[in-house]
């Protein structure tokens, strides 16, 4: 709690100045640090046709409050699985989750989860997209709250000019911020974004990330933010931490990389940052490395 | 054969499109090229039978004789056309209305849970290849009345298309869109309103369309077993008085009504279908 307020306060004096920054940085990477997502002993199998098949193993991580951390690895490897168990949509075969706290038993509110394919209600406008998920968790809030905690998040996306519209006439990258918009709607303490910018052209995920940043930002900070991602500059960008993964069957943590890229970051600028070419490296290597493996 | 009904349901779909008149250009013009065909063809079979099949000219001066006065009622078997037609329709709109208040929750119940497909399923195939003219002793003794026997036959065979397609469309509900109501904590009725039945809607649509289809087949052969009033008593009334003009009026008169029907729900899936705007 002390911590917690330590740290709103920062942010409120200051106006991200970068040395203030780095304080957060030091502050979030702090083993005091509270803990938002526990994953303890996880394994999923899943019984198929032909067996079982065990995607992930004897995974343990502790995910931090106010923390972004990224998985890496390769396709089919296990990120998805592993995020689902935190969304409470996978149960795990062995071992638990909690979240802030308490074990996780199926989905919830208290996780926001940004799906890989926006899953919009095509017969919703993106609006009224947003209004079901608020309506539906926020039942005690008066209609001109919720009226204007949709205004507040629609805008915040810069789609509140076509909140009319269905999500049939939206761009992917407008669709990916209605997902969003909708996600940070319900307040959620854990966001869960399971490649989110996938399927979007690179100028539109620069903003996106931006974007994203802003949001949390706009929310001191105090959101924890799992991401998975394909994309190593992206998870650099944006991460606390990058997760990276083994290949499956029984896949697991291969390595945990810890950034101390300051914030905030600047797209042109951190390329240029020798810290950010070592890690660069060292993430194209643990990644490479398994192609040599498999081949 | 859950299978084969969609299978036949796609086909119609695309099928029927191309059968649907619109008012405007080409379209019209082929509508009306095609009417063209069918009276050519009416007049050729008319002329080599020599008349015993009435011809289009003769015909249209029955029908002409019978729009004079459509509405007129002269006692329990002696009513004007427009009479008959009504009341087929009134019925045939009983019959599928009754069917589609079973079917479409019936259908939601099937599609939705796999013990209820697993429970619901066998029902459906032992029930629906049963012929309409099959149920109308059992409607008979149930009702005591024709009219009861005949609404109670239209709903029972009308009511498949619906039930199945109503089924197909709340199983065929993609994952994605059941986690939204699932992560969001969406509550039965909430994921009912807003996710089960809009998304299902066109296949609902589409599964009426074929019912009332169905209906509108089934009440000719119910009104003949079952006399009083309607097309289907006309035609056989017709048969009794030997008037093929007015049996050949009829078969029209319930080719064209079929049509309406036919385009009314298709604007109403065309209304409905968020997935193709
Ligand atoms: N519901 C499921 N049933 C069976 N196998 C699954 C299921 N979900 C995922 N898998 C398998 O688990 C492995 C990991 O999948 P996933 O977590 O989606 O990978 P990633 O997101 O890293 O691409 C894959 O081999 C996939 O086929
Ligand atoms: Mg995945």
């Amino acid at each position: 709690m002390l911590l917690h307020g330590t740290k709103t306060k920062i942010m409120i004096n200051t106006n991200c100045t970068e040395d203030i920054l780095d304080e957060v940085n030091e502050l979030i990477h702090a083993p005091a640090m509270e803990t938002a997502v526990d994953i303890r002993n996880v394994t999923v199998s899943f019984k198929g046709k032909k067996g079982v098949y065990t995607a992930i193993k004897d995974i343990n991580l502790a995910i931090y409050k106010g923390e972004i951390i990224s998985f890496i690895g390769h396709s089919g490897c296990g990120k998805s699985t592993l995020m689902n168990t935190i969304s409470g949509m996978v149960k795990p075969s062995k071992g638990e989750v909690f979240a802030n706290g308490n074990l996780i038993k199926g989905p919830g509110p208290d996780r926001g989860v940004v799906f890989q394919n926006y899953s919009l209600l095509p017969w919703l406008s993106v609006y009224k997209n947003i209004k079901v998920a608020v309506d539906s968790v926020f039942k005690q809030k008066t209609h001109e709250q919720k009226a204007s905690l949709i205004e507040r998040n629609l805008k915040m996306v810069n789609l509140w000019e076509h909140r009319d519209k269905l999500p049939g006439h939206l761009s992917g990258g407008m669709k990916q911020r209605v997902a969003i918009a909708r996600a940070f709607a319900i307040d959620p303490k854990v966001l869960l974004l399971d490649e989110p910018f996938g399927a979007l052209d690179a100028l539109t995920k620069s903003s996106m990330h931006v974007e994203l940043l802003k949001m949390w930002n706009l929310d001191h900070r105090e959101k924890t933010v799992v991401m998975v991602t394909h994309d190593i500059e992206e998870a650099i960008f944006l991460s606390d931490r990058i997760v990276v993964m083994n290949n499956g069957p029984e896949a697991t943590i291969k390595e945990i990389v810890e950034l101390h890229l300051p914030r905030p970051r600047n797209k042109k600028n951190i390329v240029h940052d020798p810290a950010y070419m070592e890690i660069h490296d060292r993430l194209l290597n643990l990644l490479i490395d398994k192609f040599s493996i498999n081949d | 054969m859950f299978v084969s009904e969609l299978h036949v349901t796609k086909i119609n779909k695309k099928h029927m499109k191309s059968f649907s008149i619109k008012k405007s250009g080409t379209d019209f013009l082929y509508f009306m090229l095609s009417m063209c065909i069918l009276l050519g063809i009416w007049a050729l079979i008319s002329k080599i039978t020599k008349a015993e099949i009435p011809g289009p000219k003769s015909t249209w001066l029955v029908f002409k004789e019978l729009m004079a006065e459509p509405f007129y009622d002269r006692g329990p078997n002696d009513k004007g056309i427009g009479n008959q037609l009504m009341s087929s329709l009134l019925r045939v709109f009983y019959g599928f209305g009754l069917g589609s208040l079973i079917a479409i929750p019936t259908g939601l119940i099937m599609g939705a849970s796999k013990t209820g497909m697993k429970l619901l399923n066998p029902l459906v195939q032992i029930l629906r290849p049963v012929s309409p003219l099959a149920w109308f002793p059992l409607g008979l003794l149930a009702f005591k009345s024709a009219g009861g026997a005949t609404i109670f036959i239209i709903a029972i065979t009308s009511l498949w298309p619906t039930l199945i397609n109503t089924a197909f469309g709340v199983a065929s509900i993609p994952a994605d869109h059941k986690n939204v109501g699932k992560v969001f904590g969406f509550s039965a009725w909430k994921y009912l309103t807003k996710i089960m039945l809009p998304y299902s809607l066109p296949h609902i649509i589409t599964g009426l369309r074929l019912s009332i289809g169905v209906a509108w087949m089934v009440i000719v052969a119910g009104e003949m077993l079952s006399g009083g009033v309607g097309i289907g008593f006309f035609v056989w009334d017709s048969w009794n008085g030997l008037s093929l003009e007015k049996i050949l009026i009829a078969i029209l008169i319930i080719g064209a009504v079929g049509l309406l029907l036919d385009k009314f729900f298709n604007s109403l899936q065309n209304a409905f279908a968020w997935d193709k705007n």
